[in-house]
Parts: structure tokens; sequence; C-alpha cells
């Protein structure tokens, strides 16, 4: 059978438009993050973590109060920068009911985890990270990466990276004064 | 013809545009083509491999300052004709980072160079011969780190045949001549 090659050219123009077109949508999703206009405004996804003393948690358990979720690793030198901001957030916004939960993104036992914990004073819930927890958040290809939920446990901002203190101390003070505060379970 | 020779040029354009713009993203480490490095039946030798890490960022060398730290490890597969023997590292640099200024870390940056022993057994037949393994790195830049990853290595080695070995001289014979 002959083939046009002008049926040939006009497929070949399809292929490379679709290329391009696909190539575009993958540009402008990774531009905006794995998150953006997802997550943001709605119910931060819920799970069920074991933490370092075995027992399971579940972040819906925090419902009333800010939380800072802060998904880490024992490698990750910028997280270590953070962890003592944390410790001392925790301290200061904790009586107004702010919670940060930690979340161990890394391979390290979780004896090793305990013990980087306890070298730092974490004064938070570390609970061990699963792969399928950081999908549902948009993946984490990075760390540190937080996520900021106010007391109804809806997303209100997210960090990706180191940032300055004060950046976190904004968005506490947001997810303090936003949704209804209740008496939490745990 | 002219047609096809458009159609096929527009299709290349449009895929090498495509691998231009979804190119790596995030940290790197490449492996430069390793030489094909000769080894005698028998006897060790030295096969350097060339890594080079994307710029702006590192990864920890194989003796990070903390243990918590992943360190930089090349493993090599087993072989059932080559023997591996050590792997030598470079010594890391000692960089402070913005995250932390006043804290040194040991890393790698740029070009580095790890060189693996290989010895061929005696009994191994003279040719080419692929080694495999993997890297394993961990990588941060100057706000954030990365998961650990696992870059796949291969190098050839050719095998050569140990020359014979040097022949005794017979006693002499009363009667030689």
């Amino acid at each position: 059978m002959k083939r046009n090659p002008l049926i040939l050219f006009f497929i070949a123009a399809i292929v490379a438009a679709m290329l391009f077109a696909g190539v575009r949508m993958a540009r402008k999703n990774r531009a905006n993050g794995p998150t953006n206009g997802q997550l943001m405004g709605n119910l931060a996804p819920d799970f069920e973590l074991q933490g370092l003393d075995g027992k399971s948690m579940k972040l819906s358990d925090f419902r009333g109060k800010a939380v800072l979720l802060n998904f880490w690793a024992t490698y990750c030198e910028p997280c270590k920068i953070e962890i003592p901001w944390f410790v001392e957030l925790q301290k200061e916004y904790g009586p107004q009911g702010f919670q940060i939960v930690g979340v161990a993104m890394d391979d390290a036992s979780t004896e090793d985890i305990a013990k980087f914990a306890k070298e730092m004073g974490v004064n938070y819930p570390i609970l061990l990270g699963k792969e399928s927890v950081g999908q549902s958040y948009g993946g984490v290809s990075v760390l540190p990466i937080s996520f900021f939920l106010d007391r109804d446990g809806k997303l209100i901002a997210r960090e990706f990276g180191l940032q300055s203190r004060s950046v976190f101390v904004d968005h506490i003070k947001k997810a303090l004064s936003q949704g209804q505060a209740v008496q939490a379970q745990k | 013809m002219k047609i096809l020779l458009a159609s096929a040029l527009l299709l290349f354009s449009a895929w090498a545009w495509a691998q231009d713009d979804l190119g790596p993203q995030g940290p790197v480490v490449k492996m430069a083509s390793a030489p094909v490095v000769t080894a005698v039946q028998g006897k060790p030798a030295t096969v350097p491999l060339s890594f080079r890490v994307s710029s702006g960022y590192h990864i920890n060398s194989n003796h990070p300052k903390s243990e918590f730290l992943i360190p930089t490890v090349l493993k090599i597969e087993a072989t059932t004709d080559i023997v591996i023997g050590k792997t030598t590292y470079p010594e890391g640099q000692d960089l402070s980072f913005a995250f932390a200024p006043d804290e040194k870390l040991n890393v790698y940056t740029g070009d580095f160079n790890v060189d693996v022993l290989v010895r061929p057994l005696l009994s191994v037949q003279p040719g080419k011969y692929v080694v495999r393994g993997t890297l394993k790195y961990q990588a941060c830049d100057n706000s954030a780190c990365y998961p650990p990853k696992q870059l796949p290595v291969s190098f050839d080695v050719k095998i050569a045949k140990a020359p014979p070995a040097p022949r005794k001289n017979p006693a002499q014979s009363p009667h030689a001549h």
C-alpha cells in the first residue's frame, strides 16, 4: 500500500504538537510545586503513623490545634537547623493550641532516629514516615518540607527547604488564628 | 522524499526539545565513561572512575563528619573472573554552607575520582569483561537535601594473557656443546 507523504507529515506534526503540549504541561506542574491548587485550602490528608514509642498516631488527633507538619530526615543538615527553632516554638506557642508533628522520612533505624531526636532535645512527636504519606502530600522529593494546618485541619501554607525562623512564626500565628479551637483528643 | 525528511526533522526537533526541557532537575551525579583498563591475568590494576556533581549541589564524602550523614559509597558487584580490591575515595572538602555557616561538612562538589583495584584471576580467559556496581550518594544544596540515590556504574576491564614464566635454563649436560 502506498502511503501519502503528506499524511505522514501531518501525523508527524500532530505527534510533535502533542509532545510540545505534554512537556509544557509537565513544566507548568513542576513549576507550581506538587501541591499547589490541589491541597492548599483543603483538609490535610489524614494518616496514621507509628511514633518512636511504638504507638500509632493520627494527624486528625490534633484537630482543634494549629499544626506544623514537618517532613525531615536524620541525614538532612538544613533540618538540623530548623529543629531547635521548632523546640522553642513548641514551647512558646504550645499553650495557645499549637502542635508540631515531625515525620521522619529516612531509612535510618528507629533507634537512630530516636537517638537523633534525643540529641536535638525534640519536645514534639516524631512519627516514622512512609512513602505513601509523602505521596499524599505531593511527594517528598526534597527535605525539609513543612505544612501548616489551621485548627480545622485545613492546609494554609507550605515551605520547601530551610526558611528563616520568622517565616515559621508568621505561618504559626496565621494557623492559630484560623479555624475553630476545640479540645484536642490528644 | 522531501516531505518525509521534513517529517523526520520535525519529530527529531520536538524530541530534542523535550529532552532538553525535561532535563534533569535537582541534584545529579554523572559518571564519565571510564577508560578501558588493561589488566594482566593474576595482576592487579587500578580503574579510575570519574564522577561529576551538578553545579550548586554537594554530596557527602566517603567520610562525612556526622554518623547521621550518608556517605558516598561505591559498591561493585562481585564477579567470578575478577577479584575486586580496595576502593580508594578522594579526600572531601571541608565546606560551610548557608544553612550552617559555623559548621563544616566534608563533601564532594564538582568533579571527583574513585579508584577501584581489580585483579583478574590467573585462570580467566583473556578478553573484555564488564564490571558493574552502584554509587550511593545523598545530595544537598544550600537550603535543602534530597533522598539518597543510587547511580549505576559500569566499566570494562580488558584482560590480557600473562606473559609466559621465564624458563629456567636446564642444567648443562656435560656432553652438551
